[in-house]
C-alpha cells in the first residue's frame, strides 16, 4: 500500500486526499473483517517474505551457494513461525500425529521421562485390555483411549506435576498428584488405573514421614479397598488392620470430613465380618468367632455404639452357627441393650429376632414365642414389612409344629397379607404355601372328627363341602375359617385371583 | 592408477569421478571401471571402500554379455540384483564400522557407495534409502573438521539430482552442519512420504535430526526431535530397551548444557538403568551357565554381550561420559559413579577386555573405600575383582 500513497503525494493533492480516504476505509474493512472472523490478521509486511523469496529464484542473476540458501531457509521458516500462527513445527505435528504421541513428546521434552514410562506402559496395557476384551465379546463399550483427550490431559497434568515434586523430594505433593489421578479413575471401567495409582501412593506414602504417617494410613486404607474389591480378604483385612493402628487416637479427617480412625474401623468390621461369612461356610466356626470377637474389641475401642451392637450381632449369630446357645443369648442381650439405649426399633428388632432364633434352636419354644411377638410388634409400628413377614412367619412355624394349627394360620395369614404389599414374588409364593399347609392342617381337624364321629350330620357336613369345595366349611372347633383352602392348594392359580377381595373381608372381620 | 585415454573408453560410460562427480582423470587399474579426478580422491576411496569392491564393480558397470535366450537374460538380470543388494549391505556395513571407530571421513565414500547402489535398485523415493542418508548425516555430524569430505559429499549432490555445487569454501564446522542438514531433510522427506516406515526409522531419523539441532545450537528443536526419538524407540523397542537410551542421554546432555542438572541427573541415571539391567542379565545369565558347568569340564565360556559392534561402541561411549559427568559431581554422591562404574565392568567383562574391567573395577573399589561405604558395598566389588583374576589366571585356549 506504501507505494500507492507516495505516487498520491507525487502526483496532487487532491488525489492524495482521496487515496488516504480510501486508504482509511480500507483500515475499517479490515478491522471489520478481522473482528468477525476468526482467521488471524493478515499480516502487512508481507512484501518482506515476497522479497526474500525472490532472492531464491532460479531467475535471479546472483547465484549463491546452497549452503548460504539453506541458511536462509532457516530464516524463511522462522518468519513463517512467527508471522503465521498455525504454521510452527509443533502444531503441524499436533494435526498430523496422534495425542497419545503428541502427550508423550511434550513430556519428554520437558525431561518428564518417568511420567513418560508410566504413561506409556498405561496406554500399553489400555490398548491390551481393549484388545483382549474384543476378542472376549463382540458388543463391547470401552472407547480407546485416543478418543478421550481429557484422560489424556490428566495423566500429563498430574503425572509431570507428581515428577517435578519428586525431582525436589516433596514426597507429599507428590502422593497428592498421584491421589488426584486415583479419584479420576475411580469409575467402573477404569477400576484398574485407579488402582495402580494407589499403589503407587501406597509406596509414596511410606517415605513420607513428616505427617505423622497420616498418608501412610489413608494408602493402607486405600489399598484395602482394592484387595477388598478384589476379594482377597486376608489381604484387605491386613491393610485395614495397619490403616486402624495408625489412625488410633488421632483426629485425623478425610478430604469429606469423615474421622479417618471411624472410617477404619467400619472397613475393617466390614472386611472382618466377609471373611467368617466365608468361614463360617466352611464351617470353620472356631476361627470365624476369634475373628468376630477381635471386631468387637475394635469397635469397643472405636468408640461407635451402633458398630459395637453390629458387631456383637454377628458374633451373636455365629455362636449360634457354632451351636453355642448360651454365649450366643448373652452376645445377643448386649446388643439388644446397646440398641435400646440407642432408642434403635430397628436394631432392637433384629435382636429379639435373633434371640428368639437361638431360644427356637434350644426348644424354649415359649421364650421364643415372647420375643418373636416383641418383634412383630416392632415391625408393625416401623412398617418393616420384610421383618413383619419373616417374624409371623417364624410364628407360625412354631405354632404349627406345637399344633396349634389355628394360631399358626392366622399368623401365616397375616404375613401373606404383608406380602402383597412387598414386590416379592418369591417371598408371596412363599408365604402361600405356608399359609396353605396350616390351613389344611387346621381343616384335617374337622374332617378327621367328622369321619371318627360318623353320623348323619358330619356326614352331610363332609358331603356339602366336598360338593362345593369353596364353600365355607362348618367347623365346630374354630368356626374362624370361612373358606377351603384345600382348593386353594390344588388351584393356586384361581387362588390368587380372588385372594386379596377374599382376605381384605377376612382382615376386616 | 593410469591415466584416462577417453577415446578408448567404451562408449556411453560416464567419465566421472567417483568421489565428486568432476571429469574424471584417472581409473583404477584392476577394475578399470572407476574413475577419479586425482589422486587425493583416488586414494580417499581406495582406503575406504574400493579395495574391498573393486573387483565387484565389473560385472555391474560393464555391458551385460549377450545371452542366447530370454531365460538367460532374465537370470542374469537377477544376479546383478542380487550383486548390487549385496554391496549395499557391504558398502553399509563397513561406513557403519568407520563411523564407530571414529574416522568418519572414511565413512563417507562407503555410504555413499552404499546409498548409490539403494538408488539404483530401490528408486529415489523409497523408504530403503534413508538408512544411508542418516549414516551420511551422522559422519558429517561429527565435528572434525576435514576439507575433503565437504569435496566427497558433494558427490551426492549429482546423484540426488539436486541443482548446485558445494565447492565453494566456507567454514568447516558450519559447512558440515548444513550438509548433514541436507542430508537429514532428504531422509525427512522419504520418511514422511513413504506410509510404511518403521518405527526404529523414524526413531533413528529423529535421532539425527536431534543431534544436528544440537550442533546448531537450537535446543528448543533438538528436544523435540529427541523427545520423538524416544517415543518411537520405545513403540518399536520398548521404554527400557537399550535402544531408547540414546535419546535420554542426548537429551540429559541438553538439559545439563542448559544448567538443569537435577533433570539431567535423574535421565542419566535412567540411561545408565537401561544399561545396568540389560548387562545385568546377560551377565547372570553368564554366571549362571558358569556354576552348572564349569565342575564337568573346566572349560571356559563364551562370554557374549548380545550386541553389535555398534552398540558396543555406544554403550562405551554413553557411559564413559555418564561416568565422567559423574566422577565431576562425585562428592555429593558416590554411590551413583560406583553404580557407573559396576555398569562399565560388567560391559568390558562380557566383551572380554578383562584388563579394562579390571581398572574399572580397581576404581570403583578405590572410592568405595575412600568414600568409606558401607562394607556389602565393598564387598560385592571384592567379588568382581576375584572373579576377573580367576579368568586371567585361565589359560586362553
Amino acid at each position: 500500500m506504501e507505494p500507492t500513497r507516495k505516487q498520491g503525494i507525487l502526483s496532487s493533492p487532491h488525489q492524495e486526499n482521496d487515496t488516504v480516504h480510501i486508504n482509511k476505509e480500507q483500515k475499517a474493512f479490515f478491522t471489520q473483517q478481522s473482528k468477525m472472523t476468526t482467521l488471524p490478521p493478515l499480516p502487512m509486511t508481507r512484501p518482506k517474505l515476497t522479497a526474500l523469496a525472490r532472492q531464491k529464484l532460479p531467475c535471479s542473476p546472483r547465484t549463491k551457494p546452497r549452503s548460504e540458501l539453506i541458511k536462509e531457509k532457516d530464516d524463511i521458516d522462522h518468519y513463517l513461525e512467527v508471522n503465521f500462527k498455525g504454521l510452527s513445527k509443533e502444531e503441524v505435528a499436533a494435526y498430523r500425529n496422534s495425542y497419545t504421541k503428541n502427550v508423550c513428546v511434550e513430556m519428554l521434552r520437558d525431561g518428564y521421562h518417568k511420567s513418560f514410562t508410566e504413561f506409556f506402559a498405561l496406554t500399553e496395557k489400555w490398548d491390551a485390555l481393549r484388545e483382549a476384551a474384543r476378542v472376549r465379546s463382540l458388543s463391547w463399550a470401552q472407547r480407546p483411549l485416543e478418543e478421550q483427550p481429557d484422560k489424556l490431559d490428566h495423566f500429563y497434568y498430574y503425572l509431570t506435576r507428581a515428577e517435578t515434586a519428586e525431582r525436589k523430594e516433596y514426597f507429599e505433593e507428590v502422593y497428592n498428584n498421584l491421589y488426584a489421578l486415583a479419584c479420576y479413575f475411580n469409575n467402573s471401567e477404569d477400576k484398574w488405573v485407579r488402582n495402580h495409582f494407589y499403589e503407587r501412593c501406597f509406596k509414596i506414602a511410606q517415605v513420607i514421614k513428616i505427617d505423622g504417617g497420616k498418608k501412610e494410613a489413608e494408602a493402607h486404607g486405600h489399598m484395602g479397598l482394592l484387595f477388598e474389591e478384589d476379594g482377597q480378604l486376608l489381604e484387605a483385612a491386613e491393610h485395614y488392620e495397619a490403616f486402624h493402628q495408625l489412625t488410633q487416637g488421632r483426629i485425623w479427617k478425610d478430604e469429606t470430613g469423615r474421622v479417618l480412625n471411624l472410617l477404619a474401623c467400619e472397613s475393617l468390621l466390614r472386611t472382618y465380618r466377609l471373611l467368617s461369612d466365608k468361614m463360617l461356610e466352611n464351617k470353620e466356626y472356631k476361627q470365624a468367632i476369634r475373628i468376630l470377637i477381635k471386631a468387637c474389641e475394635i469397635a469397643k475401642e472405636g468408640n461407635d455404639k451402633k458398630m459395637e451392637g453390629e458387631a456383637s450381632y454377628y458374633l451373636g449369630l455365629a455362636h449360634l452357627a457354632a451351636g453355642e446357645y448360651e454365649t450366643a443369648l448373652a452376645v445377643l442381650n448386649t446388643y439388644g441393650k446397646i440398641s435400646a439405649d440407642l432408642d434403635d426399633d430397628l436394631s432392637l428388632g433384629r435382636a429379639y429376632e435373633a434371640t428368639a432364633k437361638v431360644l427356637q434352636s434350644q426348644g424354649q419354644m415359649a421364650e421364643a414365642v415372647k420375643y418373636l411377638k416383641k418383634v412383630v410388634k416392632i415391625a408393625k409400628n416401623n412398617f418393616q414389612n420384610l421383618d413383619f413377614v419373616r417374624a409371623s412367619t417364624m410364628l407360625g412355624d412354631i405354632y404349627n409344629e406345637k399344633g396349634h394349627y389355628s394360631k399358626a394360620s392366622e399368623y401365616f395369614q397375616q404375613a401373606f397379607n404383608t406380602t402383597a404389599d412387598i414386590m416379592n414374588i418369591s417371598l408371596k409364593d412363599e408365604t402361600k404355601v405356608h399359609y396353605g399347609i396350616a390351613k389344611a392342617h387346621q381343616m384335617m381337624l374337622t374332617v378327621n372328627s367328622c369321619i371318627e364321629s360318623a353320623d348323619l350330620t358330619s356326614l352331610d357336613y363332609l358331603l356339602s363341602w366336598k360338593e362345593s369345595r369353596s364353600d365355607i366349611t362348618p367347623d365346630p372347633t374354630s368356626g374362624e375359617s370361612r373358606r377351603s383352602t384345600m382348593e386353594s392348594l390344588y388351584h393356586t392359580s384361581e387362588f390368587s385371583e380372588e385372594e386379596s377381595s377374599g382376605f381384605s373381608g377376612n382382615q376386616k372381620k | 592408477m593410469n591415466v584416462i585415454y577417453p577415446l578408448a573408453v567404451p562408449k556411453g560410460r560416464r567419465l566421472c569421478c567417483e568421489v565428486c562427480d568432476a571429469p574424471a582423470e584417472r581409473v583404477c587399474g584392476a577394475c578399470t571401471v572407476t574413475y577419479y579426478c586425482g589422486v587425493v580422491h583416488q586414494r580417499a576411496d581406495w582406503g575406504s571402500i574400493h579395495e574391498k569392491i573393486c573387483q565387484l564393480l565389473i560385472p555391474l558397470r560393464t555391458s551385460m554379455p549377450f545371452y542366447n535366450s530370454e531365460e538367460e537374460r532374465q537370470h542374469g538380470l537377477q544376479q546383478l540384483q542380487q550383486r548390487q543388494k549385496h554391496l549395499i549391505e557391504l558398502c553399509y556395513t563397513v561406513a557403519q564400522k568407520y563411523i564407530f571407530e571414529g574416522k568418519h571421513e572414511d565413512a563417507v565414500p562407503a555410504a555413499l557407495h552404499s546409498l548409490r547402489f539403494r538408488m539404483n535398485v530401490h528408486g529415489l523415493s523409497s523408504v530403503e534409502l534413508v538408512p544411508a542418508y542418516l549414516l551420511l548425516a551422522e559422519a558429517s555430524l561429527e565435528n572434525l573438521p576435514n576439507p575433503e569430505i565437504k569435496s566427497t559429499s558433494s558427490a551426492l549432490q549429482a546423484i540426488s539430482c539436486i541443482v548446485g555445487g558445494f565447492f565453494t569454501a566456507e567454514p568447516p564446522g558450519l559447512g558440515r552442519v548444513v550438509q548433514a542438514e541436507e542430508y537429514l531433510s532428504q531422509a525427512q522427506w522419504t520418511v514422511l512420504k513413504s506410509t510404511e516406515c518403521s518405527y526404529a526409522i523414524h526413531s533413528l531419523l529423529h535421532r539425527n535430526l536431534g543431534l544436528l539441532y544440537m550442533a546448531k545450537e537450537n535446543y528448543e528443536e533438538a528436544r523435540y526431535h529427541l523427545a520423538n526419538d524416544i517415543y518411537f524407540a520405545s513403540c518399536a523397542f520398548g521404554t527400557e530397551h537399550i535402544r531408547a537410551s540414546g535419546g535420554y542421554f542426548h537429551l540429559a546432555n541438553i538439559f545439563n548444557g542448559l544448567k538443569k542438572l537435577d533433570l539431567a541427573d535423574t535421565l542419566y541415571t535412567k540411561v545408565s538403568e537401561i544399561w545396568n539391567k540389560y548387562l545385568n542379565d546377560h551377565y547372570q545369565v553368564l554366571s549362571q551357565a558358569r556354576i552348572q558347568q564349569i565342575d564337568l569340564l573346566g572349560k571356559r565360556f563364551e562370554t557374549d554381550t548380545g550386541l553389535d559392534e555398534a552398540q558396543e561402541a555406544e554403550a562405551i561411549q554413553l557411559l564413559t561420559s555418564i561416568l565422567n559427568i559423574r566422577e565431576s559431581t562425585s562428592n555429593k554422591a558416590p554411590q551413583k559413579t560406583i553404580f557407573v562404574l559396576k555398569i562399565l565392568f560388567m560391559l568390558y567383562f562380557l566383551m572380554m577386555n578383562s584388563s579394562k574391567a579390571k581398572e574399572y573395577a580397581l576404581r570403583a573399589l578405590h572410592l568405595a573405600k575412600k568414600q568409606k561405604l558401607s562394607v556389602q558395598e565393598q564387598n560385592t566389588i571384592q567379588d568382581l575383582l576375584n572373579l576377573i583374576s580367576v579368568e586371567e589366571a585361565q589359560p586362553i585356549t
